[in-house]
């Protein structure tokens, strides 16, 4: 697994575009979520500690202002002073009459249902008093478990010190029950007669929760939090949840303080838990907040925060790819490019136009191929030029000698003084020599070639007379037709047949025929020259000699005087390759020379031979 | 295609650098403090706790021994108790300054932290007192003050004006606003006895225009000198229709001598005295009205206030003193509360 990551990671062999994904990547990406992540886990923290400290502090306010309202309460036995007939009752010893005994306890009852229940005091439930053996007793609501001996039983041996301090009674420690199991507590108070130095009784006061739930709701209002007032022991005097009054909480001393606030991190939802302890009343003021609500709010902003980043690393990965791509595709076309030009072909892409580095190569790039095929073009057509220049020079040549033996069978019958052949040879070689010298064009019309070589056999006709017989077939077609031919190319052949025919037999016959023919190379009709001659043929060996040179040998050897591979040359070079010469020979029969050509009108041959001008492709 | 199956890991990576970060937080302890608060009342009550008050001596001087001063010791005594200091009750011999003079010295003898004195004389004991101050006593009077200067205050029980004018209302409303009366004082020097007396002139002129004060007596605050000083008021003044006592031997004194004069009904006589000392006089119809405060919570309150004084706390106005209630402060005067008035009717709820 991890060979296989570090070989993933590697960085070096893997594409360009890849690593400029996975940069962007990780310059956005990784950045924004651990920022995104930090500043949540910071917020999450500073209002967690901002409630925590704020809490507490509102607890101790509501703790004081909750052990006010205790000492209010604690206060409200000193009211049977205001009147001095209650202080005689209780002042009074309890040896009396049963009936004055009575009328003692409802006057003292109407005076305390007067001042305690219908007062300014609606928490008050009752209102009980023991006094000297005597029981007072004023309830708003009826009650059972509470009588003379029940009130007092389980504090007989704490009565000290109560003249001060009031003792707070839970519900769990009396017998006394409201109906409806109202929830209250009990603030027992001694009465001290503070004339006589002497405690008159005892007051117990049933005050009902509400005044709590009062408190505590104008600090908190809301209902997703627990709010509890719990003594040391656990017991729950008062919570938000009525239904949990008068249960316990377990955790009580695990709690690691009282005064303060702290995390739950156990199982469950997390909670804050702020707590405050009462010293006066030895109460735990709770304040229990499950977490997610405390950051409810900041969870959404977590979550806009969260589909943001999405958003934007959608954004940036897409603009990433695009980047990249951006980068990459222009460089793939010129490697493309570049593979062509490594084929030969030079072709120019001007789509790649950007102002950054990768037009600016892709600039370069297009000028190189432009000025690598204008350089190869100026050397093409520089070869050309010259190739033009010898073949000029080729065809514009007549045998020198051929001029000489002309002039001297001129000469001879001008001896002879055979006038008629005369002019007719000298107005035959004047021909020829226009011919040749007059039209610098490589291509001529077929029938101009034709008549050439007529007058160049007509010549040699009057030169070697009866040893010489020649017959030129023009097919009828060809007559009609506008063809043309490059030029001189009959006369070497001729020439060629002439010479080697002549050394070796007394008499030579030269048939040259001119015709269409359909040609398996080309598959176009072409023009074909057959020249015939019942000359001495060619032997096998030199065949295969002439063959091999014409088949390779395609450039123009001026010096070689070898006049077939010339013509051949010539015409391959103008034509191409499927035209040229072909051999057929029989040793000592004689000799067949097949010249192929196009059929080109005179059009034609012109734009062919312009074409060499400018053709660029090959 | 092959950069999408890259970006996994990375992604995978961050995910879980997440999760762990978000877990890995204290699981060590369920409970994590975030806060702790100092709570200011705990502590208040650990720099008391760190310093307790020391054992202190309190000196109380009654102008002599009576009922009256007796019932103040009780309540002197208790507040000993309950407060825990070293009481020093020493009582001179006569009303005589000089006695207490003494008193005061053998207390400063006895290295006392406070003196508190009820003055026979509001001059004569100044020098003394200032004495004790020099020595670094703590002096306070209560009952009867001296001159301001030698003092830090004065426990007073009831407002001299409050008081004397409602000695005078009932008194007139025993003899029907009209005829003579005497006054029968404890000295004419008592400071206390002397601020009363003005305002019982006072309500008097202002109010009741028929009755007439005829003589006012001097008891020395003891018995057999008021008792003679009673038979001879009436010896003295046939037409006596009222005898106003404004210190505790007094209001007896006079009601003895009424019973043995054999005039109930047609002399009245009220003022300051116990209910035990008037008890029998008031339900037998000698006597119509008995005035007078708690004395065992005067002698509490003084001692509370002195202890206090020595633990650097002057008292203030509407001060709630524990086991006396509240008091009011009227410049360097305490003022314990309002007086109780004793009838045949409730004599009976007191024990004093």
């Amino acid at each position: 697994m991890i060979s296989r990551l570090r070989e993933r990671l590697k960085l070096r062999n893997s594409r360009l575009s890849s690593k400029l994904i996975m940069t962007y990547l990780l310059l956005t990406v990784v950045p924004m979520s651990l920022l995104g992540y930090v500043s949540y886990a910071q917020f999450t923290r500073s209002i967690e500690e901002q409630i925590g400290e704020y809490m507490p502090r509102f607890l101790y306010q509501a703790n004081s202002n909750i052990e006010q309202r205790i000492s209010e309460l604690s206060a409200l036995p000193d009211l049977l002073f205001n009147s001095d007939d209650m202080i005689a009752i209780l002042r009074r010893d309890e040896e009396q009459s049963v009936s004055d005994l009575n009328k003692d306890i409802f006057s003292l009852n109407s005076y305390m249902s007067r001042t305690y229940l219908g007062g300014s005091n609606p928490d008050v439930l009752a209102v009980f008093l023991l006094s000297k053996n005597r029981f007072f007793q004023s309830s708003k609501i009826a009650y059972t478990g509470f009588d003379r001996d029940q009130a007092i039983a389980p504090y007989r041996y704490e009565l000290n010190n109560l003249v001060e301090k009031p003792k707070i009674i839970l519900p769990s420690e009396t017998s006394l029950r409201f109906t409806n199991d109202v929830p209250y507590v009990l603030i027992m108070k001694q009465i001290a007669d503070t004339d006589n130095r002497r405690i008159l009784g005892t007051m117990f006061i049933a005050v009902q929760l509400t005044f709590i739930d009062r408190i505590l709701h104008d600090f908190e209002k809301n209902d997703k939090a627990d709010l509890w007032v719990m003594n040391r022991k656990g017991e729950r005097l008062y919570h938000t949840d009525p239904e949990k009054i008068g249960t316990y909480d377990p955790d009580i001393n695990r709690y690691p303080i009282l005064n303060g606030s702290f995390r739950t991190t156990g199982d469950g939802p997390k909670r804050l838990v702020s707590v405050t302890e009462s010293a006066q009343l030895d109460w735990v003021f709770v304040h229990s907040i499950p977490l997610k609500y405390l950051t409810e709010k900041t969870d959404l902003v977590r979550n806009v925060t969260i589909f943001v980043f999405l958003g934007i690393v959608l954004v940036t990965t897409v603009l990433s790819v695009v980047f990249s791509l951006n980068i990459t595709r222009p460089l793939k076309r010129l490697s493309r490019l570049m593979k062509n030009a490594e084929m030969g072909h030079f072709q120019v892409d001007h789509s790649l136009q950007s102002r950054d580095e990768v037009g600016s190569l892709a600039r370069s790039f297009n000028s190189m191929i432009t000025t690598t095929r204008e350089l190869i073009q100026t050397n093409y057509r520089i070869e050309i030029r010259q190739k033009e220049a010898e073949l000029y020079a080729l065809q514009s040549q007549i045998n020198p000698h051929f001029i000489y033996n002309t002039l001297e069978t001129i000469s001879m019958a001008v001896e002879e003084q055979e006038t008629d052949t005369v002019v007719d040879m000298v107005t035959l070689l004047g021909r020829m020599l226009r011919f040749s010298v007059g039209n610098k064009a490589k291509s001529v019309p077929l029938a101009d070639e034709v008549q050439h070589i007529r007058d160049f056999l007509t010549i040699q006709k009057y030169r070697f007379e009866e040893r010489l017989t020649f017959d030129i077939q023009l097919a009828a077609d060809i007559e009609r037709e506008n063809l043309y031919s490059p030029k001189f190319i009959l006369q070497p052949i001729v020439e060629n047949a002439i010479k080697h025919g002549l050394e070796t037999h007394k008499a030579l016959d030269i048939q040259i025929g001119i015709g269409k023919e359909m040609s398996l190379r080309s598959g176009k009709l072409d023009v074909v020259y057959r020249i015939r001659d019942n000359g001495p043929g060619i032997p096998a060996e030199k065949m295969l000699e002439l063959e091999e040179a014409l088949k390779s040998d395609t450039h123009i050897d001026k010096d070689s005087g070898f006049g077939l591979s010339n013509v051949n040359a010539r015409i391959v070079l103008m034509h191409g390759p499927e035209y040229g010469i072909q051999l057929h020979s029989i040793y000592g029969k004689g000799t067949e020379v097949i010249v192929r050509i196009p059929a080109l009108n005179g059009t034609e041959a012109l734009a062919d031979s312009g074409g060499l001008e400018g053709e660029g492709e090959r | 295609m092959l950069t999408r199956r890259r970006r996994f890991p990375i992604l995978g990576l961050l995910l879980a650098l997440v999760f762990v970060s978000a877990c890995g937080k204290g699981s060590s302890d369920s409970y994590k403090v975030i806060y702790e608060m100092e709570t200011p009342a705990a502590s208040a009550d650990d720099a008391l706790a760190n310093s307790p008050a020391p054992h202190y001596k309190i000196g109380v001087v009654p102008k002599l021994s009576n009922t009256y001063f007796d019932v103040v010791k009780q309540g002197a005594q208790e507040a000993a108790w309950d407060i825990d200091v070293e009481l020093l009750y020493k009582v001179p011999a006569s009303a005589d300054p000089e006695e207490q003079i003494g008193v005061i010295r053998e207390l400063m003898e006895a290295k006392v932290d406070a003196i508190a004195v009820s003055a026979n004389d509001p001059k004569a004991l100044v020098p003394v007192l200032k004495e004790a101050k020099e020595q670094g006593i703590q002096v306070i009077t209560w009952d009867a003050d001296t001159d301001p200067e030698a003092r830090a205050f004065y426990v007073n029980m009831v407002d001299p004006e409050t008081l004397g004018r409602h000695l005078v209302d009932t008194l007139a409303w025993s003899m029907n606003e009209k005829g003579e009366f005497a006054i029968m004082t404890a000295s004419l020097s008592a400071a206390n006895q002397n601020e009363w007396i003005k305002w019982m002139k006072a309500q008097q002129e202002q109010y009741y225009p028929n009755m007439k004060l005829v003589e006012i007596v001097p008891t020395d605050d003891a018995p057999d000198k008021a008792y003679e000083a009673a038979k001879e008021l009436l010896k003295s003044h046939p037409n006596l229709k009222g005898i106003v006592g404004n210190a505790s031997v007094g209001p007896p004194a006079a009601a003895q001598a009424v019973k043995e004069a054999n005039a109930a009904g047609r002399i009245s006589v009220v003022g300051l005295s116990t209910p035990n000392l008037m008890r029998d006089y008031l339900q037998e119809g000698y006597a119509q009205t008995a005035t007078l405060w708690s004395p065992k919570k005067l002698g509490y309150l003084t001692v509370v206030l002195a202890k206090n004084l020595l633990l650097g706390q002057t008292p203030y106005d509407d001060q709630m003193v524990e086991k006396v209630g509240k008091i009011r402060v009227n410049g360097d005067m305490i003022i314990m509360g309002a007086p109780l008035d004793f009838t045949k009717d409730n004599v009976d709820q007191y024990d004093f």
